[in-house]
């Protein structure tokens, strides 16, 4: 990634992105393609399937760059959101479940994210391991219920009920967890988003 | 469901864990409730930051160029809010892509969806028009509900119902455009599906669009086929508004 490239913001990127402009997209991959194979990999259950559905999101992110809003969220945020999509369909299309329900299940409280420990120092880019770093920690500090219904939602793409069914739970536990899970993440993430919607 | 129960939704509408029919409802509430709709929006950033949450993973190395060469073979879609052939831009650029994409993707499926997709955009078409007319129809407030949208350009109607139980055999749901001083007139009927939820267009005919000014609309339910005037209270009803 060239330099200069590091301090354009995601938006601007889209923007020149509407104008056809292929340098914006790959500004916009080098910076976001990491975090998003990652989440893809927690769904699907093949190395092929994660690269499928992180080739569909940019090629979705590239085609409507044109309808993004940046006045209702930030680039980040919608990349995830169609990057988790198109990995739950290629799922259901492969008539399986996602991989993350595995390690998410009850019997393996460890769940799906990663251990605050082994947040990898490595990583490229000092914002994107701060961000790993704040999110492993913010997971890390829900009390496991809580974790683990939030976790079976977002990477492992069951509803509520579907959540219900799978622990034994009733539904409006579920909820209760899944809200509390929800606003203890928005009150420790809320830094971190405003950083991100500048 | 309250409005302050719905606010509750948000954080999971967001994060994509509510069941079917709450997203309707929840769907339908928030086109006119601009609070849960902020309260969505923080959700989403929530939730985009939970991707970080995910195991690192490196991705591999020819991707990148995957990514980049598949732009090279597509334009961007223009900008928000451009009117017209863009429409049908966007859908003859999906069902390209739909038909290339996949093995399992066969030439039946892009055609079945490239007559799909012609549906959705003239439905796309009559709701974005720059001249379009909403009512939303309820009857005291809880579900059932009902929203009608009338291009008056195009003169068509298409119609979103949710929580609508669906009219028993033999029996349909009419729309009725109401003037000010004259009869009802038939707006067309539908009918709902077994999760009570419809999404219909409907063409309007000469005497509608003369009326220029509805004042009401309501919903009946009325023997297959529709009635020439309505038989019954109107069991949802409203008033028109413009769009802005």
């Amino acid at each position: 990634m060239e330099r200069a490239d590091a301090v354009t913001p995601d938006r601007v990127l889209v923007q020149r992105m509407q104008a056809g402009d292929e340098r914006a997209l790959a500004g916009l991959y080098d910076r976001h393609a990491a975090t998003a194979y990652g989440l893809a990999m927690a769904i699907v259950r093949e190395a092929a399937d994660a690269e499928e559905a992180v080739a569909d999101a940019f090629a979705q992110v590239w085609r409507t760059a044109g309808q993004f809003d940046p006045g209702r969220g930030s680039v980040a945020a919608w990349l995830a959101t169609i990057t988790r999509t198109r990995a739950l369909d290629l799922v259901r299309a492969r008539g399986r479940r996602a991989r993350a329900l595995d390690r998410a299940a009850l019997g393996n409280p460890a769940g799906v994210a990663t251990p605050l420990a082994a947040v990898d120092a490595t990583d490229r880019g000092v914002e994107r391991s701060e961000a790993r770093a704040l999110v492993a920690g913010a997971l890390a500090a829900l009390p496991e219920p809580q974790r683990i219904v939030l976790e079976l939602g977002y990477f492992g793409g069951l509803s509520q009920s579907q959540i219900a069914s799978e622990l034994g739970e009733p539904l409006g536990t579920v909820k209760t967890r899944m809200r509390a899970a929800l606003e203890k993440l928005r009150a420790v993430l809320a830094p971190q988003i405003a950083e991100g919607s500048r | 469901m309250t409005d302050h129960e719905w606010l509750a939704a948000a954080g999971p509408y967001a994060l994509g864990v509510l069941d079917r029919e709450e997203q309707a409802g929840f769907e339908a509430h928030l086109a006119g409730c601009a609070g849960c709709r902020a309260e969505v929006q923080a959700f989403r950033e929530v939730a985009g930051l939970l991707a970080h949450g995910a195991p690192a993973a490196a991705p591999p190395a020819g991707l990148r160029e995957r990514v980049l060469a598949e732009a090279r073979q597509v334009r961007p879609i223009g900008r928000r809010g451009l009117p017209g052939p863009w429409l049908a831009a966007a859908a003859a650029l999906v069902v390209a892509l739909g038909a290339g994409a996949g093995a399992w993707r066969t030439a039946r499926r892009a055609a079945a969806l490239e007559r799909e997709i012609a549906a959705r955009d003239s439905m796309l078409a009559a709701l974005l028009g720059p001249e379009v007319h909403v009512v939303s129809l309820a009857s005291t407030g809880r579900a059932p509900s009902a929203r009608v949208f009338w291009n008056q350009r195009q003169a068509s109607f298409v119609v979103t119902a949710f929580d609508l139980p669906a009219a028993p055999a033999g029996r349909t749901y009419q729309l009725w455009a109401i003037a000010k001083g004259s009869a009802p007139l038939s707006m067309g009927t539908f009918n709902t599906d077994a999760r009570g939820r419809a999404v219909v267009m409907l063409p309007a005919d000469s005497a509608i669009t003369r009326l220029g000014t509805i004042d009401l609309c309501g919903l009946t339910e009325e023997p297959a086929g529709g009635s020439p005037q309505p038989t019954e209270q109107p069991r949802l009803v409203g008033t028109w508004r413009h769009t802005d």
